[in-house]
């Protein structure tokens, strides 16, 4: 029953879990970018689980590796938004951004 | 090996030269001379795209001298393949990034950053086509997640403007969201397969559980780029709010290669599941009349041209779909003819908006967005402006003797041909659309032409040549295309073998 592949599985599925929910149930910029991170690491530790399942190591590994440069970028980018929202809007509530409509 | 050069040659070049761009510019700028560094920084764009053409020309020699479906180059561990579908995406890429480059010297100059926006553009342009070169699954995440990035800047490029602001930061939350999707189905291939190389996973790939959640996690992250309908409602604010030339690339290529990408992932779970086919014409379907009839009620010209481009990417994934459904390489073929055709018209359709936005608005320094009221009798001051938007909107909304018709009357009669009844009440809803989607397009030609001009019209600034040179080379390819389709068959029907040939060659 907890063996590492069970609790490696039960962790994709409760990071994904929380990753969508907050994506949904957040309004905060910088949480929903805390967010987006959490559903990339739910993804990284897939390819670890399926690393450990078929042998492929070290593809699994090398993967893990570039998936966290790319998801830092995609972080560091939407942080950079943030600051110019609360720069602009004085806010980083998401719920204020509706100017755009129809 | 002679062709092996050329490929890393094209894939590289434009990534590699895109942070140089960024320092010459830099360089320039403490010069301290007026316009040195955005000079400087466009001269080096359009270098690095020449190297890049070069490349792409000795390559399609090549391909049109081998009798291979697709060339295949491992660098490292880096598998990368020039079919068809690859050669006609790069070329559309560099077509237009080549344009654009061109079109932004007096459109983005005093722009704060102007150095950054051609190192992306140029960026940009490189990750297309490492996107439609790659031949294995995170090879093609890595070139997906590349130009998303670049566009993310890109768009939210104006970072004094509210409405840029919430433009990025919504595209950046949808599309991240996709990516992460879109990850976790590359995780689950990979896990059932133990492979990454799109031809093995295709050859090894059957029906669990488990690789029909990957093809469901693909279609909904590629989706979103894709701007499939349900996923869709980034791109009106996205697409309306970037710096014009940006915005004709996003509607030209950047979706565009999301439908590459989705049809590659998806190309390799060919045998997972029968019903390919039959999703593709439910979102082309759904794509056409949701872009439609949204598109109907805009005020804003570059808003209700990116709606209309939802309704185009309908088009094409519904011969796309119709090929896999009823196994017509026409529909193919017609598919992506109409992936050309689209992105020429849109092109055009943006950068004379673009040009016109410029006048009325931008070289006064204003960032109001034009509306169709504000081109009331701009022909007669912008005769080729509007002329290049005319002839580009009536080409979108498919009038016979301009590109769109062709291809989509190439999509129709091969719906037609499948003869199967529930298709031909899909082309039935295509052609009824097509006429719909002028209830739109008609009403700017009728304001640019029947009315008395604005007085924001009266007051426009001229247009600068760079302006105007990229809007006659496009106005001249989607003229002559309409007239002799017969042109570009070179590059379609490999594209259109090459997609059958990878959906389990019919």
């Amino acid at each position: 029953m907890f063996n590492e592949m069970n609790v490696l599985m039960l962790g994709i599925l409760g990071l994904f879990a929380v990753g969508l929910y907050a994506l949904l149930a957040v309004r905060n910029l910088i949480k929903i970018v805390v967010a987006l991170q959490i559903l990339v690491k739910g993804a990284i530790m897939a390819f670890i689980l399926a690393g450990k399942i078929n042998g492929h190591m070290q593809t699994a590994q090398s993967v893990a590796l570039t998936v966290i440069v790319a998801d830092t970028m995609v972080a560091v980018i939407g942080l950079a938004l943030a600051v110019q929202v609360k720069r602009r809007l004085g806010t980083l509530d998401v719920n204020e951004l509706t100017s755009l409509r129809g | 090996m002679y062709y092996s050069n050329a490929i890393l040659t094209l894939v590289v070049t434009p990534l590699l030269s895109a942070p140089l761009i960024y320092l010459i510019g830099r360089l320039f700028m403490r010069t301290g001379r007026a316009g040195a560094a955005s000079n400087a920084s466009q001269l080096a764009s359009l270098l690095a795209l020449a190297g890049t053409w070069k490349a792409y020309i000795d390559i399609v020699l090549q391909f049109n001298r081998s009798s291979a479906t697709a060339l295949r180059y491992i660098t490292g561990s880096v598998p990368l393949q020039v079919d068809g579908l690859s050669i006609l995406l790069a070329g559309l890429a560099l077509t237009l990034g080549t344009l654009v480059v061109i079109y932004s010297r007096m459109y983005m100059r005093n722009e704060d950053g102007e150095e950054k926006y051609y190192a992306m553009l140029v960026a940009m342009t490189g990750a297309m086509i490492g996107l439609a070169c790659a031949a294995d699954l995170f090879n093609l995440w890595v070139w997906f997640e590349v130009m998303a990035l670049t566009s993310y800047l890109l768009v939210a490029f104006y970072r004094e403007q509210k409405a840029s602001l919430e433009a990025g930061v919504k595209y950046l939350v949808q599309s991240a969201a996709g990516s992460s999707l879109v990850l976790l189905a590359i995780a689950l291939v990979f896990m059932e397969t133990g492979t990454l190389d799109l031809y093995r996973i295709g050859a090894s790939a059957v029906g669990t559980p488990l690789m029909l959640a990957a093809g469901a996690l693909f279609v909904a992250g590629f989706g979103v780029k894709a701007a499939l309908v349900p996923f869709h409602t980034w791109l009106p604010d996205a697409h309306a709010q970037a710096p014009s030339g940006i915005s004709a690339m996003l509607s030209g290529v950047v979706i565009e290669a999301g439908l590459v990408a989705l049809l590659r992932a998806i190309s390799a779970l060919m045998a997972v599941t029968l019903s390919w086919g039959v999703l593709l014409m439910i979102f082309g379907a759904l794509n056409m009349l949701v872009g439609n009839l949204i598109a109907l009620k805009q005020t804003q010209v570059k808003r209700l041209l990116a709606f209309s481009s939802l309704s185009h990417v309908g088009y094409m994934v519904m011969g796309l779909g119709i090929a896999l459904h009823a196994g017509t390489a026409a529909g193919a073929t017609g598919g992506v003819f109409h992936l050309i055709n689209h992105g020429l018209m849109k092109g055009l359709a943006f950068l004379a908006v673009g040009a016109l936005l410029y006048a009325l608005h931008i070289a006064k320094g204003s960032h109001n967005p034009l509306t169709i009221s504000d081109l009331a009798g701009a022909a007669k001051r912008y005769p080729l402006a509007t002329l290049a938007l005319s002839i580009a909107v009536l080409g979108l909304g498919g009038l016979p003797p301009l590109a769109g018709f062709m291809s989509k009357w190439q999509i129709l009669v091969a719906g037609v041909q499948a003869n199967n009844r529930l298709i031909f009440y899909l082309v039935i809803f295509a052609a009824l659309n097509s006429v719909l989607s002028l209830g739109y397009y008609a009403p700017i030609v009728n304001a640019v032409y029947r009315q008395k001009p604005s007085a924001a019209v009266l007051n426009g600034s001229s247009l600068p040549l760079s302006m105007q040179v990229p809007m006659v080379l496009l106005l001249l390819a989607v003229v002559v295309l309409g007239l002799w389709p017969g042109l570009v068959q070179w590059l379609t029907d490999p594209a259109g073998n090459a997609i059958m040939a990878t959906f389990g060659g019919y």
